[in-house]
């Protein structure tokens, strides 16, 4: 199973090598290699637990692997120094479960903060780009309210254009579909394939939804309790026999659950039955 | 668990607290000349102004009416004892000394402590739940010059200046009881005062003040920054907060207390 997901040095946009984390006794992640490839997107699914989420702050730089490494645009952001890490993450724009708006600024500012704390752009430029990133996203409207007065979607969307602020090779999204009905889901999918098409941004995105998965995906890779069961363009990971794969797919539910129910109904009620 | 290994665990998280503090406060401390007008970064003075608001302005009504009526109190606890010694007017210096040594620092860090610690707590550990900490990290922006530091300098600015009022506050109660029970004029009663109370007890009392802002905003910052999982871990953490500094607080008073009293700058002069 060893360098399932790796693909030749120099297309990869962010390359994972035998990283594996646990928590404490509890193994997070197993061993796992993994390469984004430029201009593609990578759809990560992975149940509940699986450490998707784990992976994606590896990925980050905002906890560091136990072993192994990953590079991003071709640095070790697990050995590199503080400041390389800085220049690093400049290059990424990340769009977080719940967005991670700051609630009080507004749209605007929220989008505006990147290019003020990190750019000399000019006041007048800074609020052109702001423009133009809220109308790439579909919000030019939504600019001056605050992040409490957004719906759902609205919130997403405007995590997206302030993850586009400074205009990242590679785009991080979280759960993107999270908590929205399918109409608005449906939407954001969209967005992420406009945003592609457009800009050609690297993206990768973290999920657990298979059929935003299956419309956006041009790869898929499959996490499974920390280790990397599958990575395959979408077309043959819908066929793919692996167990898990097929359960996951069919949305099967685990046997155990209900095993250990009938267990306690015997035990419980028929057993109270004999004693009458 | 034994009582030996409760001791040893107990142990253990008082002095990881402690470590894990005095990290946050050096951190912290360097990035505060980031926040100044002029010589630090670009707008940034305006969200310690917010704070300063939140933290200490806000504050103003309740320390205040606190060190009104403690004030009351002293003054009335003591007046049935001086009495009877026929020493009512000692109950000035009482007041006075009591308050800019003690009392007033006290009671504006206990009156700050309970609703600052856990507003900071639960803001901070809210940031937390919804990434927004990570989102600054990753965002190249750092989560302590951007959201710690502002709350320190603006408590460190407004605490010593609450403390201000709340003395003042205090001795005017003091005054009020006196000017009821035996008709003492505000002249009289202001010149006890200022031949009671010294500068040296002012600086002290600006001090302790400086030392409780730096322990409730970090008790409130680090307990926040420690919130894993929910929602509902806010609320643990907005607790162990007002707890742990409010502790500290009487805890620090003691210690700063039990020095000057060593090396002899309480005495009666």
């Amino acid at each position: 199973m060893t360098n399932l997901g790796a693909a030749k040095a120099g297309d990869a946009a962010i390359s994972i090598r035998g990283v594996s984390m646990s928590y404490g006794a509890r193994r997070v992640l197993d061993q796992v290699d993994l390469d984004v490839r430029r201009g593609e997107i990578l759809v990560l699914l992975g149940g509940s637990g699986s450490g998707k989420t784990t992976l994606l702050k590896h990925v980050l730089g905002l906890t560091k692997p136990e072993a192994g490494s990953i590079s991003v645009n071709g640095v070790d952001i697990t050995r590199c120094s503080r400041s390389e890490l800085h220049a690093v993450r400049r290059h990424i724009g990340v769009a977080f479960q719940a967005g991670a708006l700051f609630n009080s600024l507004s749209v605007e500012e929220n989008v505006a903060l990147p290019l003020r704390e990190l750019t000399r752009l000019a006041e007048s430029t800074i609020k052109l780009v702001v423009w133009m990133k809220l109308i790439a996203v579909g919000l030019s409207d939504a600019g001056s309210l605050y992040p409490p007065e957004l719906s759902g979607g609205m919130r997403k969307r405007a995590a997206v254009a302030r993850a586009m602020a400074l205009d990242p090779e590679i785009l991080i999204f979280d759960e993107p579909s999270a908590g929205l009905d399918p109409i608005v889901s449906a939407g954001l999918d969209e967005l992420i394939l406009f945003l592609k098409r457009s800009f050609g941004v690297t993206i990768l995105v973290v999920t657990h939804e298979l059929e935003s998965a299956f419309r956006i995906a041009d790869r898929i890779a499959m996490l499974y309790q920390g280790r990397l069961i599958a990575v395959d363009r979408k077309e043959q990971f819908a066929g793919n026999l692996h167990p898990r794969i097929r359960q996951f797919l069919d949305r099967e539910p685990d046997a155990m659950p209900r095993v250990a129910a009938e267990e306690f109904i015997e035990t419980y009620f028929r057993g109270a039955k004999h004693d009458h | 668990m034994t009582l030996l290994e409760q001791v040893g665990h107990a142990t253990i998280d008082r002095v990881e607290d402690a470590g894990a503090l005095t990290m946050q406060f050096w951190s912290v401390l360097w990035k505060l000349p980031r926040l100044l007008p002029i010589v630090g970064a670009a707008r940034r003075w305006r969200a310690t102004v917010g704070q300063m608001q939140a933290i200490g302005a806000s504050a103003l009504p309740m320390s205040g009416a606190m060190s009104l009526c403690t004030g009351f109190i002293l003054a009335l606890q003591s007046a049935s004892e001086l009495r009877r010694f026929g020493a009512l007017e000692m109950v000035v210096s009482l007041v006075a000394i009591g308050f800019t040594r003690e009392l007033g620092p006290l009671i504006t860090a206990l009156s700050v402590s309970g609703r600052s610690a856990s507003a900071i707590s639960a803001e901070i550990g809210t940031m937390v739940v919804t990434e927004e900490i990570d989102a600054l990290r990753v965002m190249g922006l750092d989560p302590v010059e951007f959201t710690l530091a502002p709350k320190y300098l603006a408590a460190l600015i407004t605490l010593p200046c609450l403390t201000v009022l709340s003395t003042l506050f205090g001795i005017f109660a003091g005054y009020l009881f006196l000017a009821f029970s035996m008709d003492m004029s505000l002249r009289v009663y202001l010149q006890a005062v200022a031949e009671a109370v010294l500068l040296r007890d002012v600086g002290f009392m600006l001090l302790k003040s400086m030392v409780f802002a730096t322990i409730i905003v970090h008790v409130g910052c680090l307990e926040g920054l420690r919130v894993r999982g929910g929602p509902e871990a806010v609320g643990h953490s907005t607790t162990a907060a007002v707890v742990k500094s409010t502790f500290l607080v009487i805890f620090a008073d003691l210690i700063a207390t039990a020095i000057f009293y060593l090396v002899g700058w309480s005495s009666i002069r």
